[in-house]
């Protein structure tokens, strides 16, 4: 007997087998599978369907081996990916039997009957276990002799997923994982004998946020993936560990580039973040690097109002300039790397002189702030996997945080655990997790949290950012946090907003969680970044520095559209130095931009909503690694106040040498719910998230990706499609003072006082058109 | 085609037989066949909806079974057996003559929509082979002219009544419906167990 690790907390006792494996004896847990426990002893048995993450299938055969069991034997090999390990059991791969040897040679050239010999052109050619095995474990030559079957190619399932028929195998990695690992069986193994083939229903494309894992896990060239098909051969690429960019949720991933260009990007493995799995966008959104608009050179605007290209001196001496002398501030933006976010903070306290620094690029409240600078965040991916009960509130996590998703999801399959999601109405993915709605207008959520019941130290609430917009919110979700002792997560839609917490990047925070108000917290900081001493006054946030009267801001990577729909009118009265990847709003109004690096261009980390550091390397070299760090830190010795950060590096090792805060901490000051807002016949409570793929900027270039959005649609319930005179697909128009927003409606069970819209999709981005996007009152009519 | 309150809770009871809502799944296909002729879009969309099964779990079951059809087959459906025993007792020749006689492929439909035909697998009837099957009811015994004979008819629109079965050939549709287990009232109408599959029997008990 030996004990598992399974959590922290809770130890099993897992029973062991031994067995013998080619004449090695092997003691494993019970329940391994033979294929498993030989991988153990190095001994490679060759498989196509078997996956450790999905369940065993046996649909291949490739994995036979010769099996007995106490001294009587199976009367023919058997599938190793399917069978137990059982005491006295005594396998015989291909390597000491020439039974199994020659069964799987036979199923190998069974599979090639009808495989092209197109290699040279597939997209799998080089990196493909059909092609490695059929070397290793096949035979030299097919004694077939017939005229190989044929079907017309490809056929596009989605539009960023083609399918070659006649090269599948029928292994089945792609049906499973769609009806397994991500809820969405959209693809099925249809007809029989020899016509079965991989297909999808055929009004309804396979639009899976998860697609691109199907192309990564297909052990042949099936599946292939649109934008990538015949770029590249796999031995042209050069790989390296990245992480994603896209979401807090962390994924490892692959980056593989050619000659300077990012062609693809695969997941990477990391069982305590994303297993084997990523997403479609943190898979294929990269183009936006190579971008038309991608600025490659430092400008500044010249007396005619025009941008012009200048050299770096020249630009700094510049941005210096109108910085040093005025009062000002610095929005970071939340996608920056813990590394620049770290740049920022330092760069405001002591070039700057000002706490006036917020990463928060989107709708934010005084009450998140008191939030993010004391609550306690410590729930994990490990945490939802041995959770009793995930509460979901102002958090969708299949568009939100897509790999959160997934882990919920694998618990719900797995244990049936419960989820409840407090939303304004289910979408898919609540449906998916079978959660139980409590349905709630935007707003008015805190009666929801606080009638919340039967939460254990094993539960897991999942909080998302959008609840800062609901006054109360956070208030009610601490006091359920420490009321009930289950675990919190709080899940930013940024990948750098955990990081950009820690690093200080807040108008009341110094790095390491160091509260401004505390004064041995600033004198802390002080010693550390050998100066006098830290400002002490609490900084402006996002929205009071675009409200203020500062004179000059300096601006990460922001959309103003994300704030307010005034917010580029503000800011273009103000002196803006804007450090950026491609032109954008706020290189429109800036006086001097300065061009920084794409993720894949520089090294860094990200923190994912864990607080895991993500730490990753350039993957296209011959760059200058121009992460925004560098910039700043030649800033601050142009105005004369040194950071002494050149290279990330450098921001890396003095950032993790700060630490974290030890001393004294201080807790929420709780603020008090709203209660409903009161609404005529007529007009609804605009609720909204933005969809996983949407018109987000990071998104653009990538038609294929966008291929699968969700359509925009503006969800109202039955008794208003009934007054409004409209059934399910009618056109229906919202408004309000500002604009207008008019799409096809679904009709759904949907909070009666509530509709929803898609925040920022196709004909749908609500801050533009509409000026609000939650907790706001609406006028509906059908269009 | 929009379903019928009526029929949709004639779908609805079909699914309250089973503990599980997805094992009615292979009865709605055959209900959808017995209003639409063969399994539809809509219908697959409404098993799918009733089922909570996605429409690609659907898809994936009808294009599995041989008996559900994805585009229209004749009011008589009619299935050749070409498996070892029928194919050398007359099968092929049947139905190499009858797609001659008719001018269609297999799975093809004759032009006034009345006739299809398909040569099928093993009915578990070799004891009257060569077997052919109208709209899945027996005609035992087959010739190339008895088929020729029987095709004609049904193509009239009055084929004679199954060796064994029910006394009249009933359609297509109507046939659809008793599959998805509405009873149509026949089922002890005609010749039950025959003669040819009894004799085994017979000589088991020492009879003559």
């Amino acid at each position: 007997m030996s004990i598992q690790e399974l959590g922290a907390d809770q130890q099993v006792q897992v029973e062991m087998i031994t067995c013998v494996i080619d004449g090695f004896e092997i003691t494993v847990p019970k329940g391994t599978l033979v294929i498993r426990a030989a991988e153990k002893l190095g001994i490679q048995i060759p498989r196509f369907c078997d996956h450790p993450l999905l369940a065993p299938a046996g649909a291949c055969r490739q994995c036979l081996v010769d099996i007995e069991i106490n001294g009587r034997a199976f009367p023919k090999p058997q599938a190793s990916c399917t069978i137990p390990v059982e005491n006295g059991m005594v396998v015989k791969t291909q390597l000491t039997s020439p039974v199994a040897d020659k069964a799987q040679k036979g199923i190998m050239e069974l599979l090639l009957i009808n495989h092209p010999l197109d290699c040279p052109v597939c997209d799998k050619g080089g990196e493909c276990p059909l092609q490695n095995q059929a070397m290793s474990n096949g035979r030299a030559e097919s004694r077939f002799e017939g005229v190989k079957r044929t079907f017309e190619k490809p056929v596009a399932i989605s539009s960023q997923v083609l399918l070659d028929r006649e090269r599948c195998v029928l292994c089945a990695r792609c049906t499973r994982f769609s009806e397994q690992i991500a809820g969405d069986p959209f693809i099925t193994l249809n007809e029989r004998g020899a016509l079965q083939q991989v297909g999808i229903y055929e009004e309804e494309p396979f639009d899976s946020y998860y697609s691109g894992n199907t192309v990564q896990i297909c052990p042949v060239g099936a599946l292939t993936g649109t934008s990538y098909r015949f770029r590249a051969r796999p031995f042209d690429l050069v790989s390296t560990n990245s992480a994603c960019e896209h979401c807090a949720s962390g994924c490892a991933m692959r980056t593989d580039v050619r000659r300077g260009k990012t062609l693809r990007r695969l997941a990477g493995e990391d069982a305590e973040v994303n297993e084997e799995w990523n997403c479609d966008k943190g898979r294929w959104a990269f183009k936006y690097e190579v971008a038309k608009n991608r600025i490659k050179n430092p400008m500044i605007r010249d007396s005619s109002g025009q941008l012009q290209e200048v050299s770096w001196p020249e630009a700094l001496a510049e941005a210096a300039n109108g910085l040093k002398n005025s009062r000002s501030g610095v929005l970071v933006g939340g996608r920056v790397t813990i590394e620049d976010a770290y740049g920022y903070s330092k760069f405001a306290r002591v070039a700057l002189n000002t706490n006036n620094i917020d990463f928060r690029a989107r709708l934010h409240s005084q009450e998140e702030l008191e939030f993010l600078a004391t609550a306690k965040t410590n729930a994990t991916y490990k945490d939802l996997d041995n959770a009793d009960h995930v509460v979901l509130i102002g958090f969708e996590p299949e568009d939100e945080s897509p790999i959160v998703f997934l882990r919920i999801y694998k618990q719900v399959h797995k244990r049936s655990i419960k989820v409840t999601s407090i939303a304004p109405y289910a979408s898919r993915g609540s449906e998916k997790l079978k959660a139980n709605l409590i349905k709630s207008a935007s707003g008015s959520e805190v009666s929801a949290i606080s009638a919340l019941s039967g939460l254990t130290s094993k539960s897991v609430v999942l909080v998302g950012e959008r609840i800062s917009e609901t006054e109360g919110g956070l208030s009610s979700i601490v006091k359920l946090a420490s009321d009930t002792g289950a675990k919190l997560g709080w899940i930013p839609r940024r990948a750098g907003e955990k990081g950009a917490i820690a690093a200080g990047a807040l108008p009341n925070l110094l790095p390491g969680n160091r509260l401004i108000s505390n004064s041995s917290a600033r004198v802390d900081i002080a010693a550390a970044w050998s100066v006098d001493s830290v400002p002490s006054e609490i900084g402006l946030s996002t929205e009071e520095m675009i409200n203020s009267d500062l004179q000059a801001l300096l601006i990460g990577g922001i959309d103003p559209m994300d704030i307010s729909p005034e917010a580029k009118i503000k800011l273009a009265k103000k002196f803006i130095v804007s450090l950026e990847i491609r032109q954008s709003d706020i290189t429109d109004i800036a006086s001097v931009v300065l061009p920084v690096a794409p993720v894949v261009e520089k090294s860094g980390s990200f923190m994912d909503w864990q607080g895991k550091v993500r730490k990753f390397e350039a993957a296209v070299d011959q760059t200058l690694n121009r992460s925004d760090v560098r910039i700043l830190s030649m800033l601050a010795d142009e105005i004369g106040k040194p950071i002494n950060l050149p290279t990330v590096n450098s921001a890396r090792v003095e950032f993790e040498s700060i630490g974290s805060w030890d001393g004294e901490v201080s807790t929420m000051k709780l603020v008090v719910g709203a209660g409903n807002k009161a609404i005529n016949n007529d007009e609804a409570i605009i609720s909204s998230w933005r969809n996983l793929l949407d018109k987000g900027s990071l998104q653009d270039g990538e038609e294929n990706l966008a291929g699968t959005a969700r359509k925009s649609k503006v969800v109202i319930s039955q008794s208003r499609a009934k007054s409004l005179n409209v059934s399910d697909g009618d056109l229906v128009r919202v408004s309000n003072n500002y604009g207008a927003v008019t799409l096809a409606c679904q009709i759904s069970d949907i909070d009666e006082s509530s509709i929803w819209l898609p925040r920022n999709s196709l004909n749908s981005q609500l801050i533009r058109n509409l000026g609000v996007v939650s907790n706001s009152v609406v006028k509906v009519a059908k269009a | 085609m929009a379903y019928t309150v009526e029929q949709v809770s004639i779908m609805d009871s079909i699914i309250n037989r089973y503990p599980r809502k997805r094992s009615a799944i292979m009865p709605l296909l055959h209900f959808v066949q017995s209003i639409d002729g063969y399994v539809t879009n809509e219908g697959i969309e409404l098993i799918g909806q009733k089922l909570e099964l996605a429409t690609a779990e659907v898809t994936a079951v009808s294009t599995f079974y041989t008996q559900y059809k994805s585009k229209p087959v004749g009011d008589y459906h009619v299935g050749i057996c070409t498996n070892t025993l029928c194919a050398v007792m007359g099968g092929d020749a049947i139905f190499e003559s009858i797609k001659e006689h008719l001018d269609i492929e297999n799975d093809g439909v004759t032009n006034d929509g009345k006739v299809s035909v398909e040569h099928i697998e093993c009915n578990a009837a070799c004891d009257y082979a060569p077997v052919v099957m109208v709209n899945w009811e027996f005609y035992d015994n087959q010739t190339v002219q008895s088929t020729k004979d029987l095709v004609d008819a049904a193509r009239a629109g009055n084929p004679p009544a199954p060796t064994r079965g029910p006394n009249k050939l009933r359609t297509w549709k109507e046939n659809s419906a008793v599959l998805a287990g509405i009873s149509d009232g026949l089922a002890n109408e005609g010749v039950q167990a025959g003669e040819p599959t009894l004799l085994g029997l017979k000589k088991a008990k020492g009879g003559a």
